[in-house]
């Protein structure tokens, strides 16, 4: 199973963005400068958007789904309820799990947008995809959010899911590093070996490789590890 | 200063509240009550009971700069130039002070290159960037910044931060889900369930969250190297 992009050019204006490199089985974290064009690689991978030459060749991958960034896009039920059923998805087991059981009869713009988020995030992962193209997930939710959002994550089972963000506190373990820089997507390879090259790598994790550290993956936690066991070898 | 008696609203219950000028960040958990406590100090929504008075006025008197999250919800212009320009013109200012209200916010926010865009071409982040300039395009004495930095990286928030500074507005109140911003405030409230839990500095707010998340990083792992 495999995404892969072959010279993919998409051009809107001045803009162009490239990518030759393939997204093979488990999770890839994209990161960028505002304006990069990671949205616009996320669109194409979920092949929203056309591009301009090049294509995108799925090999195995048969349902695909996009999380936008914005969980207001996805609305299409009138309650909490509907929403939640609209994915095809549980909705006393969603909003059980994301705590918004009292609220399953309320307008879903009722929610605040942390919840709308959140209610949109459990009701897609409820449900089992090849591809998964996630823009900005951690946008919106509060820490404790973030860290089920990871669990949740980690714990998918097979397919590819591929994560764009700005976020620098709360990440996920990742088995692959991206980076996207002037409309140039760039592939930095597999964690733990690309992490020393990645430019956008949270300021914990800098400051970690600045110590001498070798995290084995990016989450704090591993740079508590990885700091402990420089510890034991001294 | 900022003063809030007897406020009941929606979820929020504030009984009474007062904020000192400068950075204040929000924080809490998805639902607590941050937007709604924003959009009251914004004079968006007016408090269905109770007064929140900025320095003596309520805050429809007061000018106000308020950003929030998704701006594609209250843009109104399609081009950069027009959004930006909009507060000075909806003002009746002269052409000659629109354009330099206009040039002067997009160079303390560093987009002077978006000004001929259309918002349709820009980024989630890069549409934050043009609903800040235009906050700051009045010279708000109170700017209300609603989790707008979810959707920057960490190099465009520094930009950010710099506009912030040199901006002469009294009273920043925003906010956010990161925690080293919050660190960096001048006042931090958090809010759950519709209440106010604590207020105070950093220092005083975050060792009383240190058993939870929302505890920042990096003071985590600089008192983990300590330990070691």
């Amino acid at each position: 199973m495999q995404v892969a992009c072959e010279s993919l050019t998409f051009t809107r204006g001045e803009f162009t963005l490239s990518c030759t490199g393939i997204f093979g089985p488990g999770l890839h974290l994209v990161t960028g400068r505002v304006g990069s064009g990671k949205t616009t690689l996320a669109l194409l991978l979920a092949d929203l958007l056309h591009p301009s030459s090049g294509r995108v060749c799925l090999e195995g991958v048969e349902r695909v789904t996009l999380s936008f960034q914005n969980p207001e896009y996805h609305v299409t039920g009138a309650t909490v309820r509907a929403e939640a059923a609209s994915y095809g998805a549980d909705p006393d087991a969603v909003a059980d799990a994301v705590g918004l059981s009292g609220r399953l009869d309320d307008d879903p713009f009722a929610l605040s947008r942390g919840e709308l988020k959140r209610l949109h995030l459990a009701s897609l992962l409820s449900m089992s995809y090849d591809l998964l193209v996630l823009d900005e997930p951690f946008s919106s939710l509060d820490c404790v959010q973030k860290h089920r959002l990871c669990r949740a994550l980690e714990e998918r089972g097979g397919g590819i899911t591929v994560i764009f963000t700005h976020e620098r506190q709360i990440l996920p373990a990742v088995d692959h590093l991206w980076e996207v820089e002037g409309g140039t997507v760039r592939d930095l390879g597999a964690v733990p070996g690309a992490i020393p090259h990645w430019r956008h790598a949270p300021p914990y994790l800098k400051q970690a490789l600045a110590r001498g550290l070798a995290p084995h993956n990016i989450t704090l936690k591993d740079i508590i590890e990885a700091e402990a066991a420089c510890k034991t070898h001294d | 200063m900022i003063e809030i008696s007897g406020l009941r609203h929606q979820v929020l219950s504030v009984p009474s509240l007062a904020l000192e000028e400068g950075d204040t960040a929000v924080i809490g958990p998805n639902g607590s009550g941050k937007s709604t406590l924003l959009s009251l100090l914004a004079g968006l929504s007016l408090p269905a009971e109770g007064k929140i008075m900025v320095d003596g006025r309520p805050p429809r008197q007061v000018e106000v700069g308020w950003v929030s999250e998704f701006p594609d919800q209250s843009l109104l212009f399609t081009r950069v130039y027009d959004e930006i320009a909009s507060p000075s013109r909806f003002a009746h200012l002269p052409c000659a002070e629109v354009t330099r209200r206009v040039e002067e916010a997009a160079a303390l926010v560093g987009i002077e290159y978006l000004l001929p865009r259309t918002f349709r071409e820009l980024s989630g982040g890069e549409r934050g960037l043009v609903a800040l300039a235009t906050a700051l395009s009045s010279g708000p004495e109170l700017l209300v910044l609603d989790e707008f930095d979810s959707h920057l990286d960490a190099e465009t928030a520094g930009t950010v931060a710099k506009a912030l500074e040199t901006s002469p507005c009294r009273y920043c109140v925003r906010c956010t889900q990161e925690m080293e911003t919050a660190a960096g405030a001048d006042t931090v409230l958090y809010l759950a369930h519709g209440a106010v839990k604590h207020a105070g500095t950093p220092d005083q707010i975050f060792p009383t969250l240190k058993e939870t998340c929302f505890y920042p990083n990096s003071w985590r792992m600089r008192e983990h190297a300590g330990r070691l």
